[in-house]
């Protein structure tokens, strides 16, 4: 019996096959569905500020260089730092760089080498780049007193709008605090000059030995040019405040800086102290042991408090130079008109005071002394507003202007130091940049451009999955060894590897770098790329955000579709 | 070229030799070295595929089912855990009838954590439409491979191409490589010929809702794929043969014509019981051995014809169906359902979790069987410990 035959029974008894595709599929085009009206949010290509540009005072366009120095386009990179800032070889390395503070990367790893970057452009820039000549056209003259970086940023950005200008310095040679303020081991007297040649080549005239007040006067140059711009500084040193502080061997910091920067050897004795802990105690410190002496450095505060930088801080300790914390000087003693001990008291941090920072209390019975034959007296510096006329308004320790440098009256600028105290060199910088921009405004009625889009990009912002571990290029410097008994430059500068390998490491932040990920990733095949930009199709474009998402630098927004 | 190596790089060999276009797959014990050397041939530019690393198997698997609607010929490997967690996109590469070739080493599933050698791992997934061949030795490993893009081309469903753990996974033998140019002539280049593709310049939506109106005959035509390939299996082994002169068949009856026991087999375990069905002849035993390599689509017709023969079918299960019995068992009887005349079925249970299994092992098997008239129940244990 056969009772159940698989050979002739078929497992399947249909009359004919269904006629159906072999799986689910639409069988028309789905490009008839315009899904792009499902959607309630939009997204859009819009480029943030990266925090670094944020944070520059000057607000150079950092992220852009960065993009263009990973295209080995250094030149082009020069050219647009110089676009915020005419002097990148300087800052490049005497900036405190507070983008690197700001940079993003800070939170992944270690912030990228901003200002190596810059220095490296700068000087690449100095090297190669084509000098622009006098252009002067419009029959304006700019009087400038002072060629600190306030100064002489205002003049460049003036002259290559075709401005004549005149730059008046007190000093025998231009540069302001940038010449006699900065030693030459952190800013090289050659890389100074020729920054300033390429102000001469641009028009700008320089007039050296002139001292407001006593060679030139305001009123006049009130009358003679169709505006001026007052860059004066700070360069009046506090005095310590101590009963015979005019003894014979008590110098002020920026007194002895100027000596040594201009190539004298100042005459001083080998027990140096050092009062005070910001930049110019520092520099004075770091001066003098290449004096061959070896200074002790007094602060009236802790380490905590020091307004100096903490890099040059730690390289004043690296090269051996004993920092003493909580002393303050309280009185000179002197032995034949000349200094030989300095009275010292102990000091204890008390609540803080206007600054923020916790007030030195004094404690009782704890003086001191200390045996010395110099003291160097660097406890800040001040605005000599004395040189002024009575009529610009002043806040009575310095010049009272706003943002864009505009004095109380129409055709007087001022900016810097002389405006705000003592700053960053490219605070000055930024100063002298908007003040030029004022200054075209107030002759053109042009409209000044805005800051850069206050929309920043944090790192919470960003997609870090993306991106990989990568240590800082360490910047090649002399030992410290190498470093006694001459101001030859610490920093050596990155070359072109390493320029390279650090700008790599820039995130971009909010700013599209053309990194494709949107374009990979949109599931609707509604990202268009084209050769210089992306665009959304909006017609198949679902709105899910994806693209948004998986963009690593927060380039793309979200934006709520209006109600139609 | 004849080369020593082992299974896992005869499974390599073979997807490399089929032009496999996009390979997607993640690391697992005992399968890595599949991948390894792929990944190897990727670089050095032997392959010209795309290597997709992913972060799980159900990515890859995933990976290759986006590749594969492209028309890309795929390929995978895998095992174990690891093809657990494919499942889902196993049903996918199925119900969307795209013929991705997925390696799976036999490795026992956890827990206990084992990386040693049972068929439960891929038997979990023989109901999802993927074809499934067990394999013997290396050389039929990589011919397998190639084979299986073949198939799995004409019919349009996935194919699972099976080997053991360590047995053949780790363990070198001579392998004949193929020419490259007798491979081609075996296997068509790709890409593969999709009734549907997924394509930007004509795109359709794939694997959308569907109705009950639809969702039924979809399903119809995948079993209809199925009995498809069991004809298919057989001529494209026949093409094989022609081609590089080896072949297999779907099942291979080895002196069953005159045997009173045939001892049913899958994977290694067939080597073994080919020395023990000589060595029982010796004795005077009339035994012989079926030894099935093609499980999905099950061989119904192979079985009813060759089993029958015998008065005892004794099947041997590496691999235990909780709550019934061995898996191999099972559909054996299944097979022979409705057949005038019966053989009496003894079903063993051995080497779970990748315990040795020895000649002296089915020998005893033999013997036990040969003795004994009906099995004492439904599952013989063999070798539990007591």
């Amino acid at each position: 019996m056969k009772w159940l035959d698989f050979e002739t029974i078929p497992k399947v008894i249909l009359e004919r096959e269904p006629d159906y595709p072999p799986w689910a599929v639409s069988l028309t085009n789905t490009l008839v569905n315009r899904t792009g009206s499902w959607r309630i949010f939009r997204p859009k290509y819009f480029d943030k500020t990266p925090p670094c540009n944020d944070a520059c005072p000057a607000h150079e366009k950092i992220q852009g260089y960065m993009e263009l120095v990973k295209q080995k386009k250094f030149l082009e990179g020069y050219e647009l730092i110089i676009e915020d800032n005419p002097f990148p070889s300087i800052t490049g390395r005497v900036c405190f760089h507070p983008c690197e503070a700001s940079c993003n990367r800070g939170e992944y790893d270690e912030s990228l080498g901003i200002h190596n970057v810059e220095r490296f452009l700068g000087d690449y820039g100095l090297k190669r780049a084509k000098a622009k000549k006098s252009a002067a056209h419009i029959s304006k003259q700019i009087a400038i007193i002072g060629s600190g970086p306030a100064g002489l940023t205002c003049a460049y950005y003036l002259a290559k709008s075709g401005y004549k200008v005149i730059v008046y310095e007190h000093f025998s040679l231009p540069g302001g605090m940038l010449r006699v303020g900065i030693p030459a081991y952190r800013l090289p007297k050659d890389i100074l000059n020729k920054e300033i040649r390429k102000l001469e080549v641009l028009g700008v005239k320089f007039k050296t030995n002139f001292t407001l007040g006593k060679d030139i006067f305001l009123d006049d140059l009130k009358q003679t040019n169709d505006a001026v711009f007052i860059a004066t500084g700070a360069h009046k040193s506090r005095n310590l405040g101590v009963p015979e502080e005019k003894t014979r061997g008590v110098y002020s910091g920026l007194e002895f800086l100027a000596q040594i920067n201009s190539g004298k050897r100042p005459r001083i004795g080998k027990e140096i102290l050092v009062i005070g802990g910001g930049n110019t105690a520092v520099d004075a410190a770091r001066s003098a042991l290449r004096l061959g002496i070896l200074p002790k450095i007094l602060y009236r505060r802790t380490r905590h408090e020091m307004p100096a930088v903490a890099e040059e801080v730690q390289e004043a300790e690296n090269e051996g130079i004993p920092i003493h914390f909580l002393v303050a000087p309280v009185k000179v003693i002197k032995s034949k008109g000349r200094i030989t001990r300095l009275e010292c008291q102990k000091m204890k941090l008390g609540k803080p005071d206007e600054s923020g920072r916790r007030r030195p209390v004094p404690i009782k019975g704890s003086n001191f002394r200390i045996k010395c034959d110099s003291v160097i007296c660097a406890i800040g510096e001040q605005i000599d507003l004395s040189v002024l006329t009575d009529d610009i308004a002043t806040t009575g320790w310095s010049i009272s202007a706003d943002d864009w440098g505009r004095t109380n009256l129409p055709n007087i600028f001022a900016g810097g130091d002389c405006v705000t105290g003592p700053k960053m060199v490219v605070d000055a910088i930024a100063a002298g940049k908007r003040t030029a921009l004022a200054i075209d405004s107030y002759f053109t009625s042009r409209e000044i451009k805005e800051e850069p889009n206050p929309e920043i990009t944090l790192f919470s912002n960003l997609n870090i999955g993306y991106f990989e571990l990568a240590q800082k290029v360490t910047m090649p410097g002399l030992n410290v060894k190498e470093r006694k008994r001459n101001f030859r430059e610490v920093h050596l500068g990155y070359n072109e590897l390493m320029v390279y390998k650090e700008a790599d490491r820039c995130f971009s932040c909010g700013v599209c770098n053309k990194c494709d990920n949107c374009f990979v990733f949109c599931p609707d095949l509604a990202v268009m790329k084209s050769d210089d930009k992306y665009d959304f199709d909006y017609d198949y474009c679902k709105g899910c955000g994806v693209c948004a998402y998986e963009c690593p630098r927060n380039a793309i927004s979200m934006e709520e579709e209006e109600a139609r | 070229m004849k080369k020593v190596i082992t299974g896992n790089h005869a499974v390599s060999y073979g997807a490399q030799l089929a032009r496999s276009q996009v390979i997607a797959a993640y690391p697992i014990t005992p399968q890595t070295q599949i991948v390894e050397l792929l990944s190897e041939f990727c670089a050095s530019g032997k392959l010209n595929a795309k290597f997709i690393k992913v972060e799980s198997e159900h990515s890859a698997m995933s990976a290759c089912i986006a590749a594969a609607a492209t028309g890309a010929r795929t390929f995978t490997a895998t095992s174990s855990q690891g093809l657990a967690l494919m499942h889902e996109m196993l049903h996918w590469a199925a119900g969307a009838r795209l013929p991705v070739v997925l390696a799976n080493v036999n490795r026992a599933m956890g827990p206990g954590w084992s990386v040693w050698t049972d068929q439960n791992d891929s038997l979990s997934q023989r109901d999802l439409g993927w074809l499934q061949f067990y394999c013997e030795s290396n050389q039929e490993v990589m011919d397998t491979v190639i084979q299986a893009f073949k198939i799995g081309e004409k019919v349009l469903l996935p194919v699972m191409v099976i080997l053991d753990a360590f047995v053949l996974s780790h363990t070198s033998e001579p392998v004949d490589i193929p020419d490259q140019e007798l491979v081609d002539r075996f296997l068509p280049l790709p890409p593969v010929n999709l009734p549907y593709k997924l394509d930007v310049e004509d795109p359709h939506a794939f694997g959308a809702l569907t109705s009950p109106d639809h969702y039924y005959e979809i399903r119809f035509k995948i079993q209809k794929a199925q009995d498809e390939a069991v004809q298919v299996a057989k001529e494209v082994d026949e093409e094989f043969k022609n081609i590089l002169g080896r072949g297999y068949g779907i099942v291979e009856p080895y002196r069953c014509d005159d045997a009173k026991l045939i001892l049913v087999t899958s994977g290694t375990i067939t080597g073994t019981a080919r020395i023990v069905v000589d060595s029982e002849r010796v004795k005077g035993r009339k035994v012989g051995l079926l030894k099935i390599r093609m499980f999905r689509p099950t061989p119904i017709k192979e079985l009813r014809e060759i089993l029958p023969r015998a008065q005892k079918v004794v099947v041997i299960d590496r691999n235990i169906s909780f709550g019934h019995s061995g898996v191999f068992c099972q559909e054996i009887k299944s097979a022979l359902y409705g057949l005038p005349v019966q053989p009496t079925i003894f079903g063993f249970i051995i080497g779970i979790g990748g315990r040795d299994v020895t000649a002296q092992d089915i020998e005893e098997i033999v013997d036990y069987a040969s003795k004994t008239e009906k099995p004492d129940s439904i599952i013989l244990w063999r070798g539990v410990r007591l």
